[in-house]
């Protein structure tokens, strides 16, 4: 672009001040025409504008024109403008229309720091009591479910089940067969110490089955399961489809809602399981090369060592974990709103908060149990 | 070199995804201060030409001399000059959904230039009451705005560094008659008071029929017509005859009414 530069001259005409604008006064020269109008000042106060030399002139040029007659004490709207091109007029006249909200815009500001934690206080108390609507919402559904057991979708139920409960086999059986191999080596040395090496089948037995299997399964779950949730209902409302089946006569509740929670609720009792079988495998292996313990003594010691009830300790939390890791990660696919920055934000929020109810929910079953005795 | 008075010269562009053909020679020239719209049927090609034309998508042949830089061939220096001085409204908006209002307005301006806060804010505020926006949307985030709202923003980031040509997709779509006919008019002021150059592809009959300089229409590949748009009613082709038809019978049926 031809850079012409941006000229403007105060000049004195039978006592009145005359502003003479030269060149090009537009956006691109912006910092010339602002350094131009700092040399004028301070100036007297402007009785007439003179445009005969403007080659071009922008909105952003008129702004910086006008707030600079402004700055003079004149008035910008009523200073006599003259030799201007009927274009150029043209553009003064808008930017003086809308002069004075443009000069009172400032920078719109961000909340700060306080305005900020209160806000975040007040959207998580808004989340949860949110989510305790929900629950009172699925518990309903479910009763009506339990009334008239037809209303089940036992297609859709078989498929979310594959998708949270077969498909996450491996990743459940690997993950947890290296948790059995670390934690035996963690206790084997130890025990060795102490030349008790076979206790470590009582540590990693009660272990997986009481805590490391229920917790690591439903942190795998929340992680794969539920932000898979929150990310499909979520662009489903944005495609309006949730719209769509109310608008057809179908419930969200019974085509959505449902076969995913109970999906899970059957799905994650049975991976826990598979974490038992496998946690112990890994902590047998390396029983064996580290400890000398082979597999034979391993089985026998974990039959004495490890009741029934244990196992059924991390067997009844996981369907707990699963309903509220599922309410979480529904509610916050229902509650994207319409843009797609949202679903991010809320898939994030889910993985985010199924783990943290994960392990405040164990806490509370630890103090329950400890309380009965069990 | 072109013209001095033609801002876009599209020339013999072709354009192929895979056997198919979207454009099979498609030329045009547009000068500068002109309302011209782009129309024609769904699947004409016509949002793709726009991106050609703005460099988003490359043309399988033909040039594209856009503000007197032909697109591509231009090095990325050239390009980016030529960026800075044209601007865009994608069909949704395209807002940056992270920032408010007046901050998607600011980044062209704060990205290219170097100002001063108090020369700054002003000036975003000056974009924002350009497009007709109320001082209060600055502060809004896009997911706040209503579908018309977000389109006006979008025209206040186009026009945040004082473009020479402005492309609108379909500024129309999904608004009310009343909100598309305020556009009509927010157009004609980008032409007639800012002195920008308006290329729009629209479907609105009603924006062709009352704000346009020129209509250009896109069929078969080609340019089946470009002139005024009394001219373009006149043409004798059966897309177009039926295009217009539409406004013929409307405008029809409202004079029996009257008549009775």
């Amino acid at each position: 672009m031809s850079a012409a530069d941006s000229r403007v001259r105060l000049e004195d005409r039978e006592g009145r001040a005359r502003l003479c604008l030269e060149g090009n006064w537009r956006v691109t020269s912006l910092p010339a025409i602002d350094a131009a109008l700092d040399g004028l000042k301070p100036a007297r106060r402007v009785e007439a504008l003179d445009g005969a030399g403007l080659e071009a002139l922008d909105t952003a040029g008129a702004l910086a024109l006008l707030r600079f007659v402004q700055s003079t004490g004149a008035d910008p709207v009523e200073t006599p403008r003259e030799n201007f091109s009927a274009r150029h007029r043209r553009i003064l006249e808008v930017v003086a229309a809308s002069l004075e909200r443009v000069v009172a815009g400032t920078e719109t500001r961000r909340p700060g720091v306080f305005a900020g934690i209160g806000r975040h206080a007040t959207e998580i108390a808004g989340l949860l009591l949110g989510h305790l609507s929900y629950l009172g919402l699925t518990a309903a559904g479910l009763w009506h479910l339990l009334l008239n057991p037809r209303r089940l979708r036992v297609k859709e139920l078989a498929a979310q089940f594959e998708q949270v409960g077969i498909n996450a086999v491996p990743v459940v059986a690997l993950v947890t067969f290296l948790i059995g191999v670390v934690f035996a080596y963690l206790l084997g040395l130890q025990a060795e110490k102490y030349g008790a090496s076979i206790f470590v089948v009582d540590g990693v037995g009660l272990g997986m089955a009481r805590e490391f299997s229920p917790i690591i399964v439903a942190v795998i779950v929340a992680g794969r399961s539920g932000a898979a949730f929150t990310a499909q209902l979520g662009t489903m409302r944005l495609t309006e489809e949730t719209d769509a089946i109310r608008v057809l006569g179908l419930s969200p509740m019974d085509v959505l809602v449902i076969p995913r929670l109970l999906a899970l609720m059957v799905a994650l009792p049975l991976l826990v399981f598979v974490g038992n079988i496998m946690g112990n495998f890994g902590a047998m292996f390396m029983a064996d090369t580290m400890l000398g313990i082979t597999p034979t003594t391993y089985v026998e010691r974990l039959q004495t060592a490890v009741r029934a009830r244990h196992y059924v300790v991390g067997l009844v939390k996981a369907p707990v974990f699963a309903f509220f890791i599922s309410i979480i990660a529904i509610r916050m696919g229902m509650t994207v709103s319409r843009d797609t920055r949202s679903i991010g934000i809320n898939t994030t929020s889910t993985v985010v908060q199924s783990i943290v109810s994960v392990i405040l929910l164990d806490a509370v079953f630890a103090v329950v149990f400890q309380k009965l005795g069990i | 070199m072109a013209a001095a008075d033609s801002i876009l010269e599209v020339e013999g562009v072709v354009t192929r995804f895979g056997d198919q053909t979207v454009h099979d020679g498609v030329s045009f020239t547009l000068k500068r201060g002109e309302l011209v719209a782009l129309i024609g049927g769904s699947g004409t090609g016509k949002s793709v030409l726009l991106r050609e034309i703005v460099g988003l998508q490359r043309p399988t042949a033909g040039a594209i001399r856009l503000l007197g830089t032909d697109i591509w061939s231009a090095s990325a220096a050239e390009l980016a000059a030529v960026r800075r001085r044209f601007g865009m409204m994608f069909q949704d908006g395209a807002l940056f959904s992270s920032l408010d209002v007046a901050h998607n307005v600011a980044t062209p301006i704060i990205e290219q230039m170097d100002l001063e806060p108090d020369v700054l804010w002003p000036l975003v505020h000056l974009r924002i009451a350009l497009a007709q926006l109320p001082p209060e949307a600055g502060a809004k985030m896009p997911s706040e705005l209503s579908g018309g709202m977000r389109k006006r923003a979008a025209i206040a980031r186009a026009l945040a560094l004082e473009p020479e040509i402005i492309f609108l997709d379909e500024p129309g779509s999904g608004l009310d008659p009343i909100t598309a006919r305020a556009f009509d008019k927010l157009m004609r002021f980008l032409v007639d008071d800012l002195g920008i150059t308006v290329f729009v592809v629209t479907h609105d009959l009603d924006t062709l029929l009352t704000v346009t300089d020129r209509v250009i229409v896109l069929a078969k590949g080609k340019v089946l017509a470009d002139g005024a748009v009394e001219e373009i009613m006149g043409v004798s082709d059966p897309w177009v005859q039926q295009y217009f038809s539409i406004r013929t019978m409307v405008g029809g049926g409202a004079n029996n009414s009257h008549g009775t």
